[in-house]
């Protein structure tokens, strides 16, 4: 049986609280009933083996044993969630999903068939092997989703050993390799996954503080938002034991600000990335960007100042795209690296690298010096193309109080000339009063590769 | 737009400019400060944003958008970005330019 393990495990925590969701509990007990009740309801529409199921929602009770009967059936699970559901339609068709499940704000579902058979090579090759699927798809650096292909039992294989028992907030979403991963780092050490209607600060402590929530894996731009937000004094999070934060860079000067504001909860870095799924690392200490791969399972090497990695979690490769991984199974993450002995640094995408007139910068860098500057919120810097230099940098930032542009513009070419050489400065400032992250909470560089392609 | 106003906006950009990018060395700036090449007052970056304040500043003040650095203006066989003086100038016949396009 498929991951026979994980369901011996799930039987054991009986009526501990697997899932809470809008404040209601789920015990694991009526988790795998409702799995039982799914494995009737996939036969009767005949989705088994190796069908391919695209499921639209969130980690909700009917959702989650949803995706567990679908791993136990070694059927192939992708999930989506309602704000990528202008997608669905290319998604199933890449995926070449047999049937879609779409579940309402209410977890009730509703379930499409399609006419369609597996006519790609590589689902193919996990069919025959019968194990499980997952397809997650990357919004990549180039703009056109990316449908990753995992199998499932190599990804699941890792929480075999066994972990802390955890009450973890389910911030990373439910189409998101960092949100697959929490949901059964928590499920499979008899923890508690805890829900949030949205990813708002004020939500989130909200949360944290009603179910003495012990974990919160979540990225650097909503720990900036938290930090602004000032919810963070208003409500009790002592039980944080750890904020897990991955998917970009770590401004220092925010790391500076959560050691602070959490003096007793670990701070630690994630790597994770669609392709690869998430592999454990060590912070050097709690206000170091310096992270140690734990290799446990996978290898890593650097190439020419870029991180590459050999992982078995690796996924079997792209359903729509040319493969990444090299002949020996290698994967060229493209993240730029600083190496010190075992330890290392990102230092930003290698794509989002801008040659300003021959000398590199990483818009990150410059990033978290403009977020050391007071007034300033969120702080976006990108290359723009510029018959001079080539590139130059731009940067688009939000300010938490009005000020003039010509005021601020002053005070931030005042605030770097002292701290980064001049090239790095920003040679077109602007001020906006939109949002510059996405519904991943990730940062959103405005991208302009095009020559006279900047945005107005 | 007449030639004193770029000017004004070009003289006003590169005060900014010097206090942010400059060298240190102050003092007064007129028609016939040298802002590219030897005895320049500005480096590079200094000048590319100097470029991009006075575009900002254009559209800010006076509304009206115009791109002063294109491959046509690099190309030509004298800098439009030498001094102030011929910068206004420069200025003044993008604007005018982009009007009668």
């Amino acid at each position: 049986m498929i991951a026979s393990w994980l369901f011996e495990r799930l039987k054991s925590y009986r009526d501990e609280t697997a899932i809470v969701f809008r404040d209601g509990e789920t015990s694991y007990a009526r988790l795998l009933e409702l799995t039982l009740t799914w494995h009737a309801e996939l036969a009767r529409h005949e989705l088994g083996a190796g069908s391919v199921v695209l499921v639209e929602g969130g980690f909700s009770p009917q959702a989650v044993s949803l995706l567990l009967a679908l791993v136990e059936r070694a059927a192939v699970a992708v999930p989506l969630t309602p704000a990528s559901r202008v997608h669905r339609p290319d998604y199933e068709a890449i995926s070449e999903a047999a049937a879609t499940i779409v579940f309402d704000d209410a977890d009730r579902f509703t379930v499409v068939r399609h006419e369609r058979t597996v006519r790609n090579a590589l689902t193919q090759k996990l069919v025959l092997r019968r194990s499980p699927g997952l397809v997650i798809f990357s919004s990549g650096s180039t703009g056109k989703p990316k449908a990753v292909l995992h199998d499932f039992g190599a990804l699941l294989a890792k929480f075999e050993r066994r972990g802390a028992k955890k009450r973890t907030l389910s911030f990373l979403l439910f189409d998101h390799i960092g949100g697959i991963d929490t949901l059964f780092n928590t499920l499979a050490n008899g923890g508690t996954l805890v829900t949030v209607p949205n990813r708002d600060p004020d939500v989130v402590c909200t949360a944290v503080e009603k179910h003495r929530v012990h974990t919160l894996p979540t990225s650097p731009t909503f720990l900036n938002l938290l930090m602004i937000s000032d919810a963070w004094r208003h409500h009790d999070l002592s039980s944080l034991e750890l904020i897990a934060y991955g998917t970009e860079p770590m401004p220092a000067s925010l790391l500076g600000r959560l050691r602070e504001a959490f003096p007793k909860t670990t701070l630690l870095q994630t790597y994770g990335m669609s392709e690869l799924g998430v592999l454990r690392t060590r912070s050097k200490d709690n206000d170091s960007l310096w992270i140690r791969f734990s290799n446990e399972g996978f290898e890593t090497k650097i190439v020419d100042g870029t991180l590459w990695v050999r992982a078995p979690t690796a996924m079997l490769g792209y359903l729509n795209a040319p493969d990444l991984l090299d002949a020996d199974g290698w994967l060229d993450t493209e993240d730029a690296v600083e190496v010190d002995g075992e330890y290392l640094k990102i230092l930003g995408r290698a794509t989002d690298l801008v040659n300003v007139g021959g000398q590199k910068v990483y818009p990150a860098e410059v990033e978290n010096i403009l977020l050391e500057m007071t007034n300033v919120r969120d702080a976006a810097v990108y290359g723009e193309p510029n018959p001079l230099l080539g590139k130059v940098l731009a940067a688009r930032v939000n300010l938490i109080e009005p000020e003039p542009l010509e005021d601020f513009k002053k005070r931030l070419r005042a605030f770097c000339r002292t701290r980064l050489p001049n090239y790095k400065i920003p040679a077109r400032i602007e001020l906006t009063d939109r949002e510059q992250f996405g519904d991943r909470l990730k940062k959103l560089r405005p991208r302009t590769n095009a020559p006279g392609g900047r945005e107005r | 737009m007449q030639k004193e106003v770029a000017l004004d906006v070009v003289l006003s950009c590169l005060r900014n400019a010097m206090e942010q990018f400059g060298n240190g060395q102050e003092g007064a700036v007129g028609t016939d400060t040298v802002i590219v090449g030897q005895s320049a007052v500005l480096d590079s970056i200094g000048l590319v944003s100097l470029i991009v304040d006075i575009e900002q500043r254009l559209e800010a003040d006076h509304g009206i958008a115009v791109t002063l650095a294109s491959e046509k203006a690099m190309s030509q066989r004298s800098s439009p970005f030498r001094t102030c003086g011929v910068l206004a100038e420069h200025v003044c016949s993008i604007i005018a330019e982009e009007q009668t396009a």
